[in-house]
């Protein structure tokens, strides 16, 4: 069936008449392992503060939102303005079947899941049909359609106030080891998407959409199905999203809407990705942290941190270099790899 | 029953229409000429009410307030989106979009911040107090009097555009900028002129819909929105298309609020949007020309 | 090989392309020629699958490839290259020729180094190994032609569409670009039809040539047949008493 061959530098694995190769370079490794070293060691230091805790899982999962986010639009080179269009689809998908049908939070994600992918594939035509512009506004409009049904159908979605007491994924038996769990899994979420987007944006369809980026009627005629690729691009994050969705109900066991679907939220998600650095999956992860730590630290001083945090964002925006952000201060882009231009237009 | 609702239906699309005409107009100019998506038109909105409050509070009387706010507003316009943001970010859209989203969202949070809703914000612009009878239905003078300013301002740009000179360049900038530059167009200066233009009508708007419409810091996202669904359903940048789409969203309202329920006002307009945008691409006028 | 029968194309009144028939056969080159506004690069868009043939029938060994998709045409053996080259700009040389190696047929057992190495392969052998990794943007005109021949190799076409290869480069270029046309027509055994407007290089190249003017044929046959033929001068030069 599948066979695996180890060969001297890197690892083979044929299957039919795919074969897949996985180059082992130890050497590039070194850094990634220290961070996840840090990542995972970390929480033992402060489990006494478990507001902190609470702050770094909530880094964690924003990361983990603008994940996928950012392998979308570095992906089709246009602007989504609307991802947390499948984080409240797959919240309310999670708590619902939980409190009505009682499913429990494994069989939720497997509904998420499900329902996720048939809405991303009934939407996907959006990607071939709608010119640039037109998807960026379709995207932006399709959260603010589904808080409005909720607001209509409140006595089903509790309207404001939002569903509560769902079961949580895991239960220990103090509070503050549950924390630490939440936090174990979130990293482990946002470890796991990471991989995931790099491996995709480096593989073969990385390449490839990046040609469908450039130039869509030639890769058209170099054999590229392009729609099937368009269609990839817009499924797979958003189901990534929506188990971030799912995540969120289970630890923090209350979803309202109202916190995750409207235009503030996006605007913290985009400004993530635009700090964090687009030109790099990995740069999400210090974009998240930067934005939760700097939104901890506003919330001492008063309740004008509103508009003092649009204009710290703002400061740092126009500072860092377009594209590469905090994590081009980190690691330097090579001009061999890949960047985009983000066309809002484009056709 | 029925002709009573029909009636409230016909005066309603008239007198919402001609309101979503003032709202819209500003922010489908900017598409047309500037080619600029501009999420921060809410900032006009939000500025007219507050700047004006903020003057008054300071002493001045109405007509001093309102010619103060006109000029701050023109001066932000100018200084922070066209200088600061529009001109060194053209190239890189996507910082664009989201620097003017977060300069919305610093002015609307800095005025719910000085002016909370709890602060009793409320301006004296009424000119004409009291309601009467059309037919069977019951209007207030102060909004036919929005409905008629929106119709005259409509009517007095859409003359600008067709009979002036200035109108023409403005016109054929719209078009292509790379020809207007090479016929001898300021372009620089006709962009501000647009960008002037367009402060105009959301902020008459404001002061006249300010006695009846409340008012409240987060006002200027909600208005954004309408004018967003009205540019896109009549075609983005074209004025004759924002003309028809806001009777349009107008029609879509009165006839949900009175033959349904008037929560799903917005739901309605939003999915009607959403057909067009996916159905016919490019809304009802697509070609993305000023007229 | 290919057999193009009675192909009509219209945008709305203007008939582009009228009832053209002919046919390739292997491991020729066919010149495609004519004055500007003949139709020539229309018949290729419609070849590719970009136009949609309003009547007309194309067959490419055997089958019926009328109202196949452009990536379809793609895997069955037909690519082309661009008047004006269209490369992918942000990407390195060799990232873009990967790219048409990996989709242009269905690669059995090949990984994206395998893939990178093919790839490889065709720009040394089109000369440009020592750029593989410049940003296409960066290149100079005689190098996206180059590029876009690789990257139309890469593909393994069996019939190859040139449209134009020649336009803007100088005499030096031209001579060394023919050679790599003909080489490329002995190392990998395609078949080419090329759209070409210098005629020094096509009187050369091809074994066959086909006049169109306003959409129509005017003639076929051998180059030197073909250009003594009165109706063909006249299209070139406009019907005055003009030497050959």
């Amino acid at each position: 069936m599948v066979s695996i061959e180890l060969k001297r530098d890197r690892l083979l694995m044929r299957w039919k008449q795919q074969k897949y190769e996985w180059i082992i370079e130890p050497r590039y490794w070194r850094n990634p392992i220290l961070w996840s070293l840090l990542l995972l060691v970390f929480p033992l230091f402060i489990s006494g503060y478990p507001n902190i805790l609470t702050m770094v899982t909530m880094a964690n999962l924003y990361a983990a939102i603008t994940i996928p986010l950012a392998l979308q639009m570095t992906g089709t080179g246009r602007m989504n303005f609307g991802p947390q269009f499948y984080l409240g689809l797959g919240g309310y998908t999670s708590a619902l079947l939980n409190l009505h049908l009682g499913f429990t939070p494994f069989f939720t994600l497997l509904a998420t899941i499900l329902i996720c992918l048939i809405i991303a594939l009934l939407l996907s035509p959006i990607t071939w049909i709608a010119k640039g512009l037109y998807f960026s506004l379709i995207t932006l409009i399709l959260p603010l359609a589904l808080l409005d049904l909720t607001y209509i159908f409140s006595d089903l979605f509790k309207g404001e106030v939002g569903l509560m007491g769902m079961d949580p994924i895991i239960s220990l038996g103090r509070v503050t080891w549950n924390y630490v769990a939440y936090y174990y899994f979130s990293v482990f979420l946002m470890l796991l998407f990471l991989l995931v987007a790099e491996k995709i944006s480096h593989s073969r369809f990385g390449l490839t959409m990046a040609s469908i980026n450039e130039n869509e009627d030639v890769a058209l005629m170099m054999g590229v199905n392009v729609n099937k690729y368009k269609v990839f691009y817009y499924v797979f994050p958003s189901i990534l999203t929506g188990i971030i969705g799912w995540f969120i109900v289970h630890t923090f066991r209350t979803f309202a809407g109202v916190t995750y679907l409207p235009l503030d939220f996006m605007i913290k998600m985009l400004i993530i990705v635009m700090i964090g650095g687009r030109a790099s999956v990995y740069g999400m992860i210090p974009g998240a942290y930067f934005v939760c730590f700097l939104e901890e630290i506003l919330r001492s001083i008063g309740t004008s941190n509103y508009f003092v945090f649009p204009l710290v964002l703002i400061i740092t925006l126009v500072i860092l270099p377009r594209g590469e952000g905090l994590y081009g201060l980190y690691h330097k882009r090579h001009p061999r790899d890949y960047f985009p231009v983000m066309r809002v237009r484009r056709e | 029953m029925l002709l009573v609702k029909i009636q409230s239906v016909l005066v309603y699309t008239f007198l919402w229409g001609s309101i979503y005409l003032l709202i819209s107009l500003g922010f489908s100019l900017i598409c047309g000429v500037l080619r600029i998506f501009h999420l921060g038109y809410g900032v006009i909105f939000v500025l007219a009410a507050y700047g004006t409050w903020f003057f008054l509070d300071a002493g001045l009387g109405i007509i001093p307030s309102i010619l103060l706010m006109i000029l701050l507003q023109i001066v932000i316009t100018l200084l922070v989106f066209y200088k600061g943001i529009f001109q060194r970010y053209l190239e890189q859209e996507e910082i664009l979009l989201t620097l003017t989203m977060l300069v919305f969202m610093m002015v609307s949070h800095l005025a719910n911040y000085l002016y909370p809703v709890t602060a009793g914000v409320n301006l004296p612009t009424t000119i004409i107090d009291g309601t009467f009878k059309l037919g069977a239905v019951r209007i207030s003078y102060q909004m036919l009097f929005a409905a008629l300013v929106g119709v005259l301002v409509t009517g007095s740009y859409i003359l600008f555009f067709l009979k002036t000179r200035l109108g023409l360049i403005i016109r054929a900038m719209s078009q292509s900028t790379q020809a207007s530059l090479l016929l001898g167009a300021d372009v620089n200066r006709m962009y501000c002129l647009a960008m002037v233009l367009s402060i105009i009508p959301p902020t008459i708007c404001t002061l006249m819909i300010a006695p009846f419409w409340s008012i409240d810091p987060h006002m200027g996202s909600s208005l954004m929105m309408t004018a967003m669904l009205i540019a896109i359903l009549g075609g983005l940048g074209n004025l004759k298309g924002s003309i028809i789409s806001s009777y349009l969203i107008g029609f879509i309202h009165a006839s949900i609020s009175f033959f349904y329920v008037s929560r799903f006002m917005g739901f309605g307009a939003l999915i009607i949007t959403l057909a067009v945008m996916i159905f016919k691409r490019g809304g009802l006028f697509a070609g993305e020309t000023i007229w | 090989m290919l057999t193009i029968k009675n192909v009509t194309k219209r945008f709305g009144g203007l008939t582009a392309v009228n009832n053209i028939s002919f046919s390739i056969k292997e491991n020729e080159i066919i010149g495609l020629i004519g004055p500007n506004g003949a139709g020539k690069t229309t018949l290729l868009n419609l070849l590719c699958g970009i136009y949609k043939v309003d009547s007309g029938s194309i067959r490419f060994q055997g089958k019926e490839i009328t109202h196949l998709a452009p990536n379809q045409i793609c895997h069955i053996g037909i690519s082309r290259t661009y008047q004006i080259p269209q490369p992918f700009d942000a990407m390195t040389a060799i990232g873009g020729v990967t790219v048409a190696v990996i989709n242009g047929k269905k690669r059995e057992n090949m990984t994206l180094s395998d893939a990178g190495l093919n790839a490889s392969y065709f720009l040394e052998f089109v000369g440009l190994f020592g750029k593989r990794d410049t940003l296409a943007k960066d290149l100079t005109l005689y190098e996206l032609r180059m590029l876009e021949l690789a990257r139309a190799l890469a593909t393994s076409p069996k019939l190859l569409l040139l449209d134009e290869a020649m336009a803007g480069l100088n005499p030096g270029e031209a001579a060394k670009a023919l050679d790599m046309v003909w080489s490329a027509q002995e190392q990998f055994g395609v078949t080419i039809l090329w759209i070409e407007h210098v005629m020094k290089v096509i009187m050369k190249a091809a074994d066959r040539l086909v006049v169109l003017q306003y959409g129509e044929k005017i003639d076929e046959g051998k180059p030197e047949t073909v250009m003594s033929n009165e109706r063909v001068i006249e299209a070139y030069l406009g019907g005055k008493d003009a030497e050959n």
